[in-house]
């Protein structure tokens, strides 16, 4: 018993000097806002991070908006609705579903392979010897990822939504002949631009920043083994997906809980 | 004990000194890596800190270079205490330090080219040209001026070094931590390293300091040498004076004598009843 309780307090110390140092590391790495000399890297990061996930978010983002626009369309016809389909796909992608599931697939994609990036580093020394060489790694190494994925996550989420949207037309108005004014101009009164769009868009930020924000501290707090690496590649995947949803329903709540 | 070198210690201490270590205390969990430590590292000299593997030669450098934190004691360097200054002013301090990791730790990312004109690009203004000249010259003392183009992992573990190197010494630090850096390497490229060592302290006027376990080639470099064994400073004097030194945990060591005070195996229980007690298992 006693020896249960010892584990248990050991774990909670743990658990908060890991979030001491997590909050320690963005400190003092989001301060590192590129200088002139370090937009290439930045840039590089923006590339890497972002550019390279758009092939994967816009084709589910289509997928996404298809399905949608199926689901939509078989319930909505039961009650002669589906002319409100455009709204319904629109309001769907905009406050749910474009930031959450970009945002899962961000961790997917970018940020298991921020984290074994940053984590072989540290394995083979690198991050070590740039230290010696007076060159600050959380400056130089951490901070351009993490302002790139920071950025990077909203402008995905948008890329998606857009995409959704258009899957959403394709199926409700091409495929099974939805109005196409009804579907666009319910949409366009329907959805408002600061309680909708703008409201995705922040918790799309707020997931940008913490996606990446443990991606990148479990990268550089690992232990520097293969075994290491991959525990903490495993980590990222799972802790970012569990913040991801467990914060989006405090957005929810935040944004739209006066609504219900 | 270190009765016969006394003299030579004291010219030593006399000199001006760079490295001033007062009694290090550091331990890694339940070890206890050092134990009182003292040593001064004289500047423009080859200081050598040598003593068998898992001594926390490695550790020593890294607490020297400011990356771990002495449990007691202090370190300073040039009169400054590395671990009592600001991280902006270690990382400026750093500036004046290179060293050499016993992996190369050369960025993977980058060619061999841009690994050697990394400190120069991020501490300096100079012009492309002149970098350009810095790197090839860098380069062209450890032999490796033709592999500029080729990326690390396309290096073998020698070559890798010899371009850490190369990187170690590009800003012509005053304080050079060379890090095992004669393993691995064939005879040729030793012998070219030895020297390199040698001549690159002497011309630039430098100080280093050898971590290392390689005792011919180490002792025909280092002008002090410390000798580290159980947490402790075992022996310290030039190269000459612990060659004939008398005790015999120091003569076991410098002379490589598998049977002596220091035991070759790691603490474990009588080789005849373990063997034993494996067959009782499985009958």
């Amino acid at each position: 018993m006693i020896g249960y309780i010892a584990s248990l307090g050991r774990g909670t110390l743990e658990a908060l000097s890991a979030l001491g140092r997590a909050a320690m590391f963005l400190a003092q790495s989001a301060v590192g806002i590129p200088s002139r000399e370090g937009w290439h890297l930045w840039l590089r990061q923006m590339h890497f991070i972002g550019v390279m996930s758009l092939a994967i978010v816009l084709v589910s983002g289509l997928f996404i908006g298809m399905v949608l626009g199926l689901q939509g369309y078989t319930i909505l016809v039961d009650f002669g609705a589906e002319d409100a389909l455009g709204q319904m796909v629109a309001l769907s992608l905009l406050r749910e579903l474009a930031p959450v599931v970009a945002a899962l697939l961000f961790a997917g994609r970018a940020g298991s392979a921020l984290t074994a990036e940053i984590g072989l580093m540290k394995a083979t020394e690198q991050l070590t010897s740039m230290e010696m060489i007076g060159v600050d790694p959380l400056r130089r190494i951490v901070a351009p990822r993490l302002w790139a994925g920071f950025i990077s996550m909203p402008l995905l989420t948008v890329g998606f939504s857009v995409v959704g949207i258009w899957g959403g037309y394709l199926v409700g108005v091409q495929w099974l002949g939805v109005f196409d004014g009804s579907y666009w101009s319910n949409m366009q009164s329907n959805v408002a631009f600061v309680d909708d769009i703008l409201n995705g868009m922040l918790k799309s930020v707020v997931f940008g920043l913490v996606v990446t924000w443990i991606a990148v501290f479990q990268g550089y707090d690992l232990t520097p083994t293969s075994e290491g690496i991959s525990r903490a590649t495993t980590r990222t995947v799972v802790y970012s997906s569990l913040a991801v949803l467990g914060l989006d329903f405090v957005l929810t709540a935040l944004m739209f809980g006066e609504l219900g | 004990m270190f009765d016969n070198y006394r003299d030579v210690d004291e010219r030593y201490v006399t000199d001006t000194t760079l490295v001033d270590v007062e009694g290090l205390h550091f331990s890694l969990g339940e070890n206890d890596i050092f134990r009182g430590v003292d040593l001064r590292i004289p500047k423009g000299k080859i200081t050598a800190v040598m003593g068998p593997s898992g001594t926390g030669k490695t550790t020593l450098l890294k607490l020297i270079g400011g990356q771990l934190v002495p449990d007691a004691g202090r370190i300073c360097i040039d009169g400054q205490d590395v671990h009592r200054l600001p991280r902006r002013a270690l990382f400026r301090l750093r500036r004046r330090m290179g060293m050499l990791f016993q992996s190369g730790a050369l960025f993977s990312d980058l060619s061999v080219f841009e690994n050697v004109a990394f400190p120069l690009r991020v501490h300096t203004d100079l012009p492309e040209a002149m970098v350009r000249d810095i790197v090839l010259m860098k380069l062209q003392a450890v032999g490796l001026r033709g592999a500029r183009n080729l990326s690390p992992a396309e290096l073998s573990g020698g070559m890798a070094r010899r371009v850490a190197l190369a990187r170690a010494v590009a800003l012509d630090p005053e304080l050079v931590l060379y890090d095992e850096p004669f393993v691995g390497q064939d005879p040729i490229s030793m012998g070219v390293l030895v020297q390199l060592i040698k001549t690159v302290n002497q011309a630039l006027g430098l100080t280093a300091v050898i971590v290392s376990h390689d005792i011919k080639e180490t002792l025909s470099i280092a002008d002090y040498v410390y000798i580290i064994a159980d947490g402790q400073v075992m022996a310290h004097g030039t190269p000459q004076t612990l060659d004939v030194n008398s005790d015999a945990r120091v003569k076991q060591f410098v002379h490589g004598e598998p049977d002596g005070p220091v035991p070759f195996h790691y603490p474990a229980p009588d080789f005849y009843r373990d063997i034993l007690a494996t067959r009782g298992e499985r009958t």
